[in-house]
């Protein structure tokens, strides 16, 4: 018959015309992520060893890593991942042994101005004094969270 | 007699319908092609030189970046390639995760290819309605393997992570609803007469030029040659499913584009099968593989059925922690070998259709 294929066409677009939408008022509503997305990366800083693992499996060299000596110890004082150059493997999250790095389930990550685009996860000083026992790493930890503070401000500040 | 003069047309870089950065240098007698040149190397990014500077499982990403509408058959031939060298046994749930999340790539490979056959022949609608699926599958994928695209998900020895809770069920019940989804796809696109005109003995291709080309795929079934690597040299487990191998009859691009259609019903029914074997298997999902991975010296090559058609790894080893070489047989590359005969003698617009069918994937063109 002449002009069934229009007929069948129309059809479809009927049928989806009554079907329920699925639109998301992006920056209001999101849709939500499976648990294994791979999105902005986290670091526990507080479990990193700095042992180099991560930015050893990882193929493009995205993570950087400086250690300062205290003591006999060694301490991380910068963890920058140059994301720009990331392919979200997910290579540098299964290398850690330590279950430091993670992915989040943020995927809003771009950045108006390039020199913002590395993700600075650790930037903090080292304590002059190695934390020796039990009694006298209290202080350390509290000068620690007081450097990640600003740490944290300081990439509050840059992702703005 | 009017005389006429041949001019050449740039069909491409910048086209939509050359699906990806490629140009065809067209010469043309008013509308006729007279002869359609190839040409490309505008996303050529070196693949095969990157991964002699990485170590054989930091090479895995990259092969996901060749043909990223099925990553996940990429990294399969890939990996197998590497297991092939070092002789490692993969864990059978491990096999059967590579199979699934495998035939899922393939397709939403195929429903992509779908829906994009119909805008490229005019049909909008087909297009819309195939990304509805599409969108759901890549859900799936994402789910198991965090990514949705750019999977990574397989791994030297096996898979990176176990299927989540209830994902298995969740692919099967879209499963049984994909059939569904087909029969609308025959109804609106294959059935359409006008897309039937359009493809209809179009850019046919012989039994013999197939062979020669060495083009494989759904590109060589369509003309009736029974030659599926899953059912010829089954490796990984497929010769645990029953499944057919669709083909066609004339080799023209209507017949290309319907093995595909068929193909995806036969992709259901091995996906339905391996959830339904791999529930009584419980199980590790990586072999031991050591952290510094250094096959033995040697060379390997191995070949397996992507959704675009004969996907080969070749690798050679010096022993180190790096691959010596990589060595990629992209299907799209050499099925796009035969082109200009395709397309000589036919018009403009058919170009469009013959590319199209072809279904070719410019990340693996270039690679
Ligand atoms: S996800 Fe991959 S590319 Fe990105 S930092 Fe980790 S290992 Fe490197
Ligand atoms: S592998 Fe883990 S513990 Fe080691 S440096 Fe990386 S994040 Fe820290």
């Amino acid at each position: 018959m002449f002009g069934r294929g229009l007929l069948k066409g129309l059809q479809v677009t009927w049928k989806e015309f009554w079907t329920p939408k699925f639109t998301v008022q992006y920056p209001e509503e999101k849709h939500p992520v499976p648990a294994r997305f791979h999105g902005r990366f986290v670091l526990d800083a507080d479990k990193c060893i700095a042992c180099n693992l991560c930015a050893n499996a990882c193929p493009n060299r995205v993570i950087n890593i400086v250690t300062a000596k205290v003591g006999t110890k060694k301490y991380l004082t910068n963890y920058v991942m140059n994301i720009q150059y990331c392919l979200f493997c997910g290579l540098c999250v299964e290398a850690c042994n330590k279950d430091a790095i993670h992915f989040s389930d943020d995927f809003g990550m771009t950045q108006y101005f390039y020199k913002n685009i590395p993700l600075v996860l650790v930037d903090r000083v080292a304590p002059e004094a190695p934390p020796e026992d039990a009694e006298s790493k209290a202080p350390a930890d509290a000068t620690d969270k007081a450097a990640k503070k600003t740490a944290a401000a300081k990439a509050k500040g840059t992702e703005g | 007699m009017l005389k006429t003069q041949t001019f050449s047309l740039n069909f491409g870089p910048q086209h939509p319908a050359t699906h990806g950065v490629f140009q065809i240098l067209l010469t043309l007698d008013g509308e006729t092609i007279v002869k359609a040149e190839p040409i490309c190397g505008y996303l050529h990014r070196g693949i095969e030189k990157l991964a002699e500077a990485r170590t054989y499982t930091q090479v895995i990403p990259y092969t996901d970046r060749l043909d990223y509408l099925a990553a996940m058959l990429m990294n399969m031939g890939y990996v197998q390639a590497v297991e092939k060298l070092a002789q490692i046994e993969v864990p059978e749930r491990a096999e059967y995760l590579r199979v699934i999340t495998g035939e899922l790539s393939r397709l939403t490979s195929h429903v992509l290819t779908t829906g994009v056959y119909a805008l490229d022949i005019g049909g909008i609608t087909g297009f819309f309605l195939c990304f509805r699926e599409r969108e759901k599958m890549m859900d799936l994928l994402e789910e198991i393997s965090g990514s949705r695209m750019t999977v990574s998900y397989m791994r030297i020895g096996g898979v990176a992570d176990d299927a989540p809770e209830g994902w298995l069920d969740k692919v099967d019940k879209f499963m049984d609803e994909m059939p569904g989804y087909i029969d609308e796809y025959d109804a609106l696109i294959t059935g359409n007469e006008i897309f039937q005109a359009r493809t209809k003995h179009v850019g046919v291709l012989t039994q013999e030029q197939a062979i020669s080309y060495s083009l494989s795929g759904p590109v060589l079934r369509s003309t009736g040659v029974n030659y599926d690597l899953r059912k010829a040299h089954p490796y990984s487990i497929y010769d645990r499913f029953d499944f057919e191998v669709p083909l066609g009859e004339r080799g023209d691009c209507f017949d290309r584009y319907r093995c595909r259609v068929l193909e995806m019903r036969q992709s259901l029914r091995i996906i339905k099968q391996a959830i339904e074997q791999i529930k009584e298997i419980d199980g590790p999902i990586m072999a031991k593989v050591p952290k510094m991975f250094k096959p033995p010296k040697g060379e390997v090559y191995h070949e397996i059925e992507s959704s675009k058609g004969i996907l080969g790894y070749s690798v050679v080893s010096d022993g180190s922690n790096k691959p010596y070489r990589v060595h990629v047989r992209r299907p799209s590359f050499i099925n796009l070998g035969y082109i200009d005969e395709m397309c000589r003698g036919w018009k403009v617009a058919d170009v469009v259709a013959i590319l199209g069918s072809i279904d070719i994937v410019l990340g693996e063109v270039d690679c």
